[in-house]
């Protein structure tokens, strides 16, 4: 099949993704840099390219909440930012809760500002949904796809954010190949109603309805079953990831991390989204000078791919860990704090540092990123550095 | 226009098993039974936060949504994803209380009244936060004790008059709202059924005295009610296409005082504060007489 490609923006790679997931519900609200998102997939619900329910919300929190229940009976997705994320966060909860595969596209934007960080997504971290960063369109339209294979798979069934930097992507063209509608129909099957709800199921509803209530079950249940499965992820994670680069050529690491260049060295550089594409070409002009250090993109943050650090650990004698967040009052940001509990196992801990970079959309240029690489080096063979955290 | 409907023409079947965990004499129970057996089948329900979990017994599929200001925007998801299957026979309807409506629901109810949401909307009338402890809302009587506005020294129990909820949704020009009460169940049921098959949003906000909240004896929930619609209190009518209709024009109000006086909740009421509750309802009588049988806006 002749490959189609368009040059697009960030926003409207993802509106392809949902399109050719063939959402059936979309709820929307503007919000900077999320808005085209919604305004294109209402250009093709207009159009007629979508066969999709439009619902322009009067807030995120409905968003979220009419998601929850339109994606017990059809398959249904929303988009949002910063703030607007901020203000779903009560329900985000609620859709872990009841187990439905809703798909989420977050626009990062600080919450300290228009320009992107990740403190919205972090500010979700432990809402029960699994989280994929994304380091260009191309990844932000393929990712969107992958993300209804996995949140539906019934191992699973859990809500799933996609995620990309605000105005770096959102806003920024560049060309993307846009698959095929009767590969994308063949690789993600139709939806399957993972919710019963209408009135000839009233029986196993109310069932569902009191399992999820009951007060004489352990009152933890939930909360194990829902970490059980998202630890599955894992695997399914990896397996649609290899999927998709059969049908498409296309795939994004092992799906959980991105090994960059990490062929015989001695450093890594850990890094997500856009910060992690920039990296790529500073470990390119270090490995032309012979410096001995690859790059970690981590792809999916929940869930944390701790036994790929864990291999990880086993070639890197350091890693400099880059967060485009802060957890105020720790000593270093979260993906820091996460790599490093990883590691607490393993035999021979390699060094860690940790760079605060990038917040409310700051530059983090290849100069910067070359320097992190080379205190990271520095502390791989052997030298004190200091400090462990430090803000660039 | 909705017709009562007698009680010997309602379904004989039950949507709703025997028992549940509702305090005794609840009228929102009586709402809860009513709702189920008029929309039966069709029926599927969305329920936030109020004393709705101890309507569990009703038989039809639920969603409890822990999101207490989720209503509107929760029903809306459904009415929409039934829509989209072809089966917008489903009855999409909430049962739900007085703060999920009036106050933390309100910006989600008064959104699926004006996109015209497929749902309806039975707003249970108990004038508190009653399954959280009697805390005031913005439906609570003005000089009502609850537990947020007590009697002492420095208050007189809450000090806003009531908002009124129905006519703010006719205002949205919503094909369907009505009051009812749990004393004149023939009107509700009329009402209940001729909402049922509308397309669009539909609302009725029904009183429903609550004997733990208000502080009167259990066996008179249904008397309270019935004394509310009669002083005027709680006027019965609805709107439709935007013309209001009174369902029951007593000829003479009976006075605020004895209904008052007989609950718990007002028992500090003086004699001026009464007379100002007086005025005020006759006042409001007054506008809906002359209202009566025209449009509203």
């Amino acid at each position: 099949m002749a490959k189609k490609f368009e040059v697009m923006v960030g926003n409207k790679a993802v509106a392809y993704s949902a399109k050719l997931a063939r959402v059936k519900y979309v709820s929307a609200f503007p919000i900077t840099p999320q808005t085209t998102i919604v305004q294109y997939l209402a250009d093709m619900i207009a159009n007629g390219e979508i066969d999709a329910d439009y619902v322009t919300m009067e807030g995120e929190l409905s968003c979220q909440a009419s998601a929850i229940t339109a994606s017990t009976t059809v398959r249904s997705f929303t988009a949002t930012s910063g703030p607007g994320l901020l203000y779903m966060h009560h329900p985000m909860h609620m859709t872990s809760w009841a187990r439905l595969p809703l798909v989420m596209a977050v626009v990062h934007r600080s919450t300290k500002g228009m320009q992107p960080d990740q403190m919205d997504t972090m500010s979700q971290r432990d809402t029960g949904w699994l989280m994929w960063e994304c380091q260009n369109s191309q990844e932000l339209l393929d990712t969107g796809i992958m993300s209804f294979k996995i949140a539906e798979d019934p191992r699973i069934r859990l809500p799933m954010i996609f995620m990309g930097d605000g105005y770096i992507l959102s806003y920024t063209s560049e060309p993307v190949e846009i698959p095929a509608q009767e590969e994308v129909d063949a690789f993600l099957p139709p939806y399957k109603r993972p919710y019963p709800m209408l009135p000839e199921e009233s029986e196993e509803a109310r069932a569902l309805m009191k399992q999820m209530w009951n007060p004489y079950v352990d009152p933890q249940k939930v909360w194990i079953d829902q970490q059980q499965a998202a630890m599955n992820a894992k695997q399914v994670i990896k397996e649609v990831n290899a999927d998709f680069e059969k049908w498409f050529g296309r795939s994004y690491g092992n799906g959980l991390v991105e090994e960059y260049k990490c062929d015989d060295v001695d450093a890594v550089l850990v890094a997500m989204g856009t910060i992690a594409s920039t990296a790529k070409t500073a470990i390119d002009q270090l490995q032309r000078d012979g410096k001995k250090i690859g790059l970690i993109a981590i792809k999916s943050f929940k869930p944390f791919p701790d036994e790929e650090f864990q291999r990880i650990a086993g070639y890197a004698k350091a890693m400099g860990v880059i967060d485009r967040n802060v957890s105020t009052g720790t000593n270093g940001g979260i993906t820091f704090t996460e790599v490093r509990h990883s590691l607490y196992d393993v035999d021979e801990r390699p060094s860690t540092l940790n760079f605060q970079a990038g917040m409310r959309g700051k530059e983090v240029r290849v100069e910067d990123l070359k320097r992190m690489a080379d205190k990271t080096l520095r502390a791989a063979y052997g030298e004190k550095v200091s400090p462990i955290v430090e803000w660039v | 226009m909705s017709k009562p409907v007698p009680l010997s023409k309602l379904n004989e079947k039950e949507f709703i098993t025997p028992a549940n965990s509702a305090c005794q004499g609840c009228a929102g129970s009586i709402v809860a039974r009513i709702v189920s057996k008029v929309i039966g089948k069709d029926m599927v329900r969305q329920e936030v936060a109020c004393c709705g979990p101890a309507f569990g017994n009703i038989t039809q599929p639920v969603f409890y949504g822990e999101i207490f200001e989720g209503a509107g925007a929760m029903m809306t998801g459904f009415a929409r994803a039934f829509n989209k299957i072809d089966r917008s026979d489903i009855r999409v309807t909430g049962i739900i209380g007085d703060g999920g409506t009036i106050d933390i629901g309100f910006q989600g109810l008064s959104a699926s009244a004006e996109r015209g949401e497929d749902m309806l909307w039975v707003c249970y009338d108990n004038e508190a936060y009653m399954n959280t402890g009697g805390q005031r809302s913005s439906a609570t009587t003005k000089y009502a004790a609850t537990t947020t506005t007590p009697i002492g020294e420095f208050s007189r129990g809450k000090s806003e008059q009531k908002k009124p909820l129905p006519l703010l949704v006719a205002m949205h020009r919503v094909p369907y709202t009505a009051t009812a009460s749990v004393a004149y169940p023939e009107d509700f049921i009329g009402k209940l059924s001729y909402a049922k098959p509308v397309q669009g949003f539909r609302f009725i906000q029904v009183s429903a005295p609550c004997p733990t909240g208000w502080n009167f004896d259990p066996r008179y929930s249904v008397k309270i009610a019935k004394e509310m619609v009669l002083s005027g209190l709680w006027p019965l009518y609805e709107v439709v296409e935007g013309n209001l209709k009174l369902s029951l024009k007593p000829k003479k109000l009976k006075p605020v005082r004895d209904v008052l006086k007989s609950q718990g909740r007002f028992r500090h009421i003086t004699d001026d504060e009464v007379d100002e509750i007086q005025t005020w309802v006759d006042t409001n009588w007054a506008r809906l007489l002359e209202k009566d049988g025209g449009p509203v806006f």
